[in-house]
């Protein structure tokens, strides 16, 4: 028992230590191949115990006719008792010459019966013919008709055993009468060695099919692994081959291929950054860099000088406020930042940007228009949203012409507090609307230069307003103006 | 030598031109693709320095029309596009070669230097007869006497001396060592000649200029006696 139970756990750790490495296809025949044998051999042996029960029934009905036969020369009608002595004279030889059926009998014993009637303690009173120095094996002790197959001279018999049973209910002796089985033996063991050769064969075969056919159909996965082991961040562009069915597989290369495409723009996206964030910092540090080397190469006056380090000094400004920029950028990407929301009072923060951005107008003699006409009340964090404001109106500021105004509205529509900020400025070509809030986007390069900004600021509110699940919107009208506007989160 | 500088960073484009000029360059600047592809076509540069990313036509656009056009013209890179395909790619546009920004001044004027450098000669040195000039140092040496020239003069006889044995017209002159600023008066030109031929004279180099009339001027090897 223990030994078997180790037997068992050993095959049951090889089974899973093979398993994971089978490889889909042969896992899938496996299992496949396994359920099948189930079945097979389930209906084989359905198969063989019915031809058996059907064989062993045609030979025990002719038993059973041959009893009936026998009786009725014993005159024994329906279900009388039936002693020895009724038996005694019943002639039990099959019709015919005795000699021929003898010699019959000692060829083959085709079609015969051998009938044998022992007494009850088991001694032979009488036996067929065909029997010649032979008997048929008898067990005692049973009081009903026993069908059996047995032996006689090596050959197997089927046989009946009927007791014979007198008036007073006392078995006198037994009635035996066999009939040859060999041709029915014969069959039956054939149909055994057909089915169990065929058993293993039919495996082997649907196996092998499985396996075929179950390769056949991963076959479009095993493209997907291929293609998929070539990917590189270099070739991101490469896409699987979608298959002609519009089935799983489809499915499943259609889902690789949509994350690719996003992947590749992500991709893109970001080596566009550091490209665009190497440019920005790289030119300032090359005019810098530059400036200086040539200014040390000969002595110079003393406004030379000065000049030469003011500009480099202006640089270096702006350069710190790049890195000030993205570094920004970073730590809201990085989403470590937990904007603190709060109910707050949206018009005085309004009013306090305003407040701090009119030095900016004033040198451009833009006005500030503020409209409030909702609740004056938000859900943000008053930090954040100062920064968003600044941010879009100081872009304001930067692209509208002198003497323009600027308007800016606190409102309440649909139960949600709104505020948008309207310049009369140059606009955003429609096309390029979507670019807006990506990073070191500008709507004209040539532009950029004499308005100094690197294209962050944007990316900066969009972040800083996700966090706070504020909704930032923009529309424009070329050289009418722009209006963004900033849908704050019920409270 | 005139250069050609596309560059639309002002606080680069000034630097270069300075510390160029400096370096006796005649130097013009195009702070955008179309204009530097219209000065580079209609002018003859002895080399241009482009920055891939200026607005309008590319840096590399224009290399490429310039090199479509016929011209040889040394081109050089100035770019902060850094990565090896960017390298690659530029220098396969017809750059003959590429500096990232941000650079050293003085690698910029050896790699200027490379690219005049005369086809048959190992080093920058320039020398017709006894004379010997080094346009690295700016000196000019007649067998071992050192002559001091100013930084136009010295133009003047290092355009001569890199194209001896061959005439130089007036016009020529003017485009090479002048820079697109200057009034096209060519008898500016007799003045330093003038001054040129009184230094090397008093350094007994004379006679090494001559005078083509009507055309303009040529230093000759002398004949070997």
């Amino acid at each position: 028992m223990k030994r078997e139970e180790v037997k068992r756990t050993a095959m049951n750790m090889a089974f899973r230590k093979i398993m994971p490495m089978m490889s889909l296809r042969n896992r899938i025949a496996f299992y496949y191949t396994v359920a099948t044998a189930f079945l097979i051999a389930l209906v084989f042996t359905i198969i063989y115990f019915m031809v058996d029960h059907v064989v062993y029934r045609q030979f025990d009905e002719e038993l059973e006719s041959e009893i009936t036969e026998i009786l009725r020369d014993a005159h024994v009608i329906n279900h009388d008792f039936i002693g020895l002595s009724r038996l005694m004279n019943v002639d039990i030889d099959d019709k015919g010459d005795e000699d021929e059926e003898h010699e019959k009998n000692e060829q083959a014993e085709v079609d015969i019966e051998f009938i044998q009637i022992v007494n009850n303690k088991g001694q032979i009173i009488r036996k067929s013919l065909n029997l010649s120095r032979n008997i048929l094996a008898f067990e005692p002790g049973h009081s009903e008709t026993v069908y059996s197959n047995s032996r006689f001279r090596g050959a197997p018999v089927r046989q009946v055993q009927l007791p014979l049973v007198n008036r007073n209910g006392i078995t006198e002796g037994y009635l035996l009468v066999a009939v040859p089985l060999k041709d029915a033996i014969n069959v039956l063991l054939d149909l055994q060695k057909v089915l169990l050769l065929s058993f293993p064969l039919i495996i082997l075969t649907l196996f092998i099919l499985t396996r075929s056919i179950a390769g056949r159909s991963i076959r479009p996965i095993e493209k997907v692994i291929a293609t998929a082991e070539k990917m590189t961040q270099a070739n991101l562009d490469q896409r699987i081959a979608m298959p002609h069915h519009h089935d799983e597989l489809y499915r499943l290369s259609a889902t690789i291929n949509d994350l690719l495409d996003r992947m590749h723009e992500a991709f893109q996206r970001e080596k566009q950054f550091t490209a665009d964030a190497s440019h920005e910092l790289k030119t300032p540090l090359a005019a810098v860099k530059g400036t200086l080397e040539v200014l040390v190469r000969k002595p110079r006056e003393r406004e030379h000088y000065e000049t030469k380090v003011q500009f480099c000094l202006k640089e270096l400004n702006r350069m710190a406020s790049l890195i000030d920029q993205l570094l920004m950028l970073a730590r809201y990407e990085s989403s470590r930042m937990n904007p603190k929301i709060e109910e707050i009072d949206l018009s005085q923060h309004l009013d306090d940007v305003v407040e701090r951005m009119r030095p900016l107008a004033d040198e451009k003699e833009i006005s500030f228009n503020v409209e409030k006409t909702g609740k004056g009340r938000a859900a943000a964090d008053p930090a954040m949203l100062e920064m968003i404001l600044e941010n879009i109106i100081s872009n304001a500021v930067k692209y509208s012409p002198a003497g323009s105004s600027i308007t800016i509205a606190e409102k309440h529509q649909d139960h949600l507090s709104m505020c948008s900020i309207t310049d009369q400025g140059i606009g955003i070509p429609e096309e390029q609307l979507h670019a807006v809030f990506e990073r070191f986007y500008r709507v004209d390069e040539s532009r950029s230069l004499s308005t100094g900004g690197f294209g962050l600021g944007l990316s900066i509110v969009k972040k800083l307003a996700d966090l706070q699940k504020i909704t930032v919107s923009v529309k424009s009208a070329k050289n009418k103006g722009t209006t963004f506007e900033l849908t704050f989160p019920s409270a | 030598m005139r250069l050609l500088i596309i560059e639309d960073e002002p606080g680069i484009a000034g630097f270069l031109k300075d510390g160029l000029e400096e370096e006796y360059f005649a130097v013009d600047i195009a702070s955008d693709g179309r204009s530097g592809l219209d000065l580079a076509m209609t002018n003859e540069y002895d080399l241009l320095i482009i920055d891939w990313m200026v607005p309008g036509i590319s840096g590399i656009e224009v290399c490429r029309q310039v090199r479509k056009a016929g011209s040889l013209v040394p081109v050089l890179f100035l770019t902060a596009k850094d990565t090896l395909e960017d390298v690659v790619f530029g220098l396969d546009a017809g750059a003959n070669d590429y500096i990232k920004k941000p650079f050293a001044f003085e690698e910029l004027l050896a790699r200027i230097r490379v690219q005049l450098r005369d086809k048959n000669q190992g080093d920058d040195s320039l020398s017709a007869g006894d004379l010997s000039i080094n346009p690295a140092t700016h000196q000019v040496f007649c067998n071992v006497n050192e002559i001091t020239l100013t930084p136009k003069e010295f133009a003047l006889l290092e355009y001569l001396v890199r194209n001896k044995d061959r005439v130089c017209t007036r016009s020529r002159i003017i485009e090479h060592v002048w820079d697109i600023h200057f009034d096209s008066d060519t008898s500016v030109i007799d003045v330093y000649i003038t001054f040129l031929r009184k230094k090397l004279e008093s350094a007994g180099c004379g006679n090494m200029i001559q005078t083509i009339r009507g055309v303009g001027y040529i230093v000759r090897e002398p004949e070997m006696r």
